[in-house]
């Protein structure tokens, strides 16, 4: 699909600009989330091996998360506005990356990244062609180390599903974690206008709705190959879900658990107990890499 | 399981040990000597062993080498005076032509 090309970030229409930072933020937000909830798994992880493995991938996320982030700095945000000093109810990520892990529960890591992963993958091939050239440009990067992550995901689901009580406890994490899962690919309710420019401009080629409708296909081909029991939620003509089978916050409106709010007062702790008003850099700017 | 873990820099690079991962199966232990051993630095290629495949002589166990003195088979017993130069290039050589035979 051929779209035609915004200009750079100092060019942009009010209105094609709040298209354009939607979807970062939907996406920074998502990659920051995770990362931290991944980072939970340090020195926890099952074994050495899969500690580093994880820590790793929580690097990629929040390296992923830079990139965005980076690039709604050039509408003028610092990152203090975006990540340190931000209003908690104007993050837009998905309830799915800020539940807390239960408690020594691998598989609800492993569940919860092999949901997330397949829907990134998804997301990051229909950025390839977007019509906004900071974000294409850096998709590429992105998808280097996203295949790495699946092939993780999948390996480890494959092999806890080889005892009755991994079985038991990817069940367990399938039917707590899915429905918000599904949050991934909700529209932000109070911003359906910029949720349809973002269509309407190609700054991401293929629609919530076409995702979800695969992402459900390949996750449930997924599930059930393993033997874990999953059932794809009612589907409308217009592509939403059913109510039913969402929960109860979806995130992506700033409406959020009342686990969020607590692991927003942790990470930004320190920042606030140093009494800091800007971030540390410590990196080159992601364009002089 | 344990698996002793090959790292290659680059293309006609020998492979080599670089430590090890502990997995259940070959796939995982891939799997998880990509991200140990193949993250910080530049590879083209990993391999994995299971531990118990490799076998051992230890100096232990063997005299290397043997015990007498076989000094005279390193070519710098020659390497004096004008001689040394023509020995150096040779050498150079056949450095040269072990590299390219590794590449091609």
């Amino acid at each position: 699909m051929s779209v035609e090309s915004l200009s750079g970030p100092t060019d942009l229409s009010d209105r094609e600009r709040e298209a354009v930072e939607l979807l970062l933020r939907r996406m920074a937000d998502d990659e920051f989330v995770l990362a931290d909830r991944y980072t939970e798994w340090q020195v926890r992880a099952p074994t050495i091996e899969s500690d580093i493995a994880i820590a790793n991938i929580a690097q990629d996320e929040l390296g992923h998360a830079r990139l965005w982030y980076d690039l709604l700095e050039d509408f003028g945000y610092t990152e203090p506005d975006l990540i340190w000093e931000r209003d908690p109810e104007t993050f837009r990520h998905s309830t799915l990356v800020e539940l807390p892990f239960a408690e020594g529960d691998w598989a609800d890591c492993i569940v919860r990244s092999y949901f997330y992963d397949e829907a990134e993958h998804l997301q990051l091939h229909a950025l390839a062609d977007s019509s906004y050239p900071r974000i294409r440009d850096r998709v590429e990067k992105v998808l280097g180390e996203e295949d790495y992550h699946r092939e993780h995901a999948v390996n480890w689901l494959r092999r806890l599903v080889s005892s009755d009580e991994g079985r038991r406890r990817v069940q367990e994490a399938t039917d707590r974690l899915f429905p918000h899962a599904l949050t991934l690919f909700e529209p932000a309710r109070d911003a359906a206008d910029a949720e349809a420019v973002i269509d309407e401009l190609g700054v991401r080629t293929r629609t919530l709705a076409d995702m979800r409708a695969e992402w459900l296909e390949t996750v449930t081909e997924t599930m059930t190959d393993v033997g874990i029991d999953l059932r794809p939620p009612a589907v409308s003509d217009d592509g939403s879900v059913d109510a039913d089978a969402l929960p109860d916050h979806l995130g992506r409106d700033g409406d959020h658990t009342e686990h969020w709010r607590v692991l927003f007062d942790d990470f930004t702790g320190a920042y606030r107990e140093m009494e800091l008003h800007e971030a540390t850099r410590f990196m080159k700017d992601p364009d002089d890499e | 399981m344990i698996w002793e873990v090959f790292r290659q820099d680059k293309k006609g690079d020998y492979h080599q040990h670089c430590g090890n991962v502990h997995a259940p199966d070959r796939e995982m232990a891939l799997m998880f000597a990509q991200i140990q051993h193949a993250r910080r630095k530049p590879t083209n290629s990993i391999w994995v062993v299971p531990k118990d495949e490799i076998s051992e002589v230890d100096a232990e166990h063997a005299k290397f080498g043997g015990t007498t003195d076989k000094s005279y088979r390193w070519a710098m017993t020659f390497n004096v005076g004008a001689v040394a130069e023509e020995v150096a290039d040779s050498e150079t050589e056949q450095v040269e032509a072990e590299k390219n035979r590794g590449e091609s």
